[in-house]
């Protein structure tokens, strides 16, 4: 009954575990409809592969599953798409129960290991080519790297055109009914585990998808919540919009945005953000616009910073720090990925004057380029200091636009 | 000083003797991407196009982790066990995808 019950295809059974139960999922994810930790046999006439375990509590689970489809000795291969405990937790027991299993992870798993599983594990590696035989079905690999971790890899099932695409395509979304066409309606948990897990990491997703392109695909059997076999270019095409959205936009007005963030107590800091707006928008291909962070939310920021190639923040200095909603505003980088954009940070102060060094600091460990110096100014600002606001965001628009940052260190 | 040319993120930096890739990343805020740090996790792989005699010479960590990541390219170095070995030059790395 179960083996008919979680048939994924002919020779592919379904062998992961529910949690009902989990509400909050590594510490930031909201788990409204519970989650799964899905791992899959692959059975061919040469022995059997496991791809991936699960979380450590469910083990018990997990073996009864696979003890009735096959025995130990016929595992010939373990797969590990990537190592996170949610589906490395089973992997020891797995190993002494069918020593004569090998484990294939990437690359980048290595090192990652051997500080999970303090052992020595014999493993072979897996880079995008490699292939592994089970008589009657091949299972190819693909380096998908950074979704969502660094060791993160693919696999294609030939012969049944199945996908295994680790964490991509996933969705925290518990339901036995198993398939994207007889589960309830999960789109809303698909999109949140892309925005929370993915967004951050666009450019490999978007790699991802050319290396999947070149094969066709029945069934993509991803790690988390249902397996999407109705139409999986429906999921891909979803995830390929998602992560290319802004690119578009940037094309289609073929112009760079900058935004300046501020947030001012007498208008000191909002003259000098005016000017700055005003000296960045000054440059041909730059769109400048100010946004005062009093009357923006969460949601706001993160898509404002997405779609931003510059962000300049100017806070003043209240009790020797930034004010809260610059920092919130940069913890939403947390979202997104920021390497590669321009930076910069200013402000009007009356005291000590420390936010836009604090600021510029939090930017450089949050991988902003900033080629220029805070800018500071001490109450109100005269003529000639707003003029120097101006050329402050001339030099962050023109760095943007691709003139060269020179410097010495 | 040894030129160094950021060729993803256009940035030319002096730099003297001694400095290591991972400082001048940070005082240059170059989108190089950097994780363990220690050699171990290969996320800062890069192709140093240029002026490789001007880097110090790769450490067991480094070989160790190249030779798992099996890629054929020569010029792959780990940004976060490097540093600048000279006094004059030109050093060219990138270090997208």
């Amino acid at each position: 009954m179960l083996d008919k019950i979680t048939k994924i295809s002919h020779s592919v059974n379904f062998i992961g575990v529910f949690d009902p139960q989990i509400r909050t999922f590594d510490i930031i994810m909201k788990t409204a409809n519970g989650s799964s930790y899905n791992s899959y046999l692959v059975r061919g006439s040469e022995g059997i592969a496991i791809m991936d375990t699960v979380k450590k509590e469910f083990s018990q689970d997990f073996f009864n599953r696979l003890e009735l489809l096959c025995d130990y000795e016929e595992i010939k291969y373990i797969v590990l798409h990537h190592l996170e405990p949610d589906h490395s937790g089973a992997l020891i027991e797995l190993m002494q129960r069918a020593p004569e299993a090998k484990l294939i992870i990437s690359a980048r798993a290595v090192m990652m290991l051997k500080g999970l599983i303090k052992d020595d594990i014999y493993f072979e590696v897996a880079n995008t080519g490699k292939k592994i035989s089970l008589g009657d079905k091949t299972i190819e690999f693909l380096s998908t790297p950074f979704l969502h971790w660094p060791d993160t890899m693919s696999s294609y099932l030939h012969e049944e055109k199945i996908l295994f695409s680790g964490d991509v395509f996933g969705s925290h979304y518990y339901d036995e009914r198993l398939f994207d066409d007889k589960v309830g309606d999960f789109a809303y948990a698909f999109k949140y585990y892309y925005d929370h897990i993915m967004r951050p990491f666009k450019q490999y997703v978007l790699q991802a998808l050319k290396l999947y392109e070149k094969f066709e695909i029945d069934t993509i059997a991803p790690l988390h919540g249902p397996i999407l076999r109705s139409n999986p270019q429906h999921y891909i095409d979803k995830y390929a919009k998602w992560s290319s959205d802004i690119k578009f936009r940037k094309h289609e007005f073929g112009k760079k945005m900058l935004s300046v963030f501020y947030m001012s107590s007498y208008d000191n800091t909002q003259k000098m953000a005016q000017k700055v707006m005003e000296g960045a928008d000054s440059i041909d291909g730059i769109v400048a616009s100010m946004y005062d962070l009093a009357s923006l939310d969460e949601s706001n920021m993160i898509d404002l910073l997405e779609e931003s190639d510059a962000v300049i923040i100017g806070s003043p200095t209240i009790n020797g720090d930034a004010v809260k909603p610059a920092w919130d505003l940069l913890s939403c980088m947390a979202y997104l990925e920021s390497a590669g954009k321009v930076g910069a940070t200013f402000g009007s102060y009356g005291w000590t004057g420390e936010a836009p060094e604090m600021l510029h600091d939090r930017m450089r460990w949050l991988k902003f380029r900033l080629p220029i110096s805070p800018l500071k100014i001490k109450l109100i600002p005269t003529d000639e200091e707003l003029q120097s606001c101006f050329l402050f965001g001339v030099e962050v628009a023109e760095i943007t636009m691709g003139k060269m940052m020179e410097m010495e260190i | 000083m040894v030129n160094i040319f950021l060729k993803d993120d256009n940035i030319k930096v002096k730099v003297s003797n001694g400095k290591t890739l991972r400082e001048i990343a940070i005082k240059t805020g170059a989108s190089m991407e950097f994780g363990c740090r220690v050699g171990d996790c290969l996320t800062c792989v890069a192709h140093v196009t240029s002026g490789m005699d001007l880097l110090n010479d790769k450490n067991y960590k480094e070989d160790r982790a190249l030779e798992i990541l099996n890629d054929p390219s020569t010029d792959l170095r780990l940004m976060c066990q490097c540093s600048v070995e000279g006094d004059e030059g030109e050093i060219e790395i990138s270090y997208k995808l």
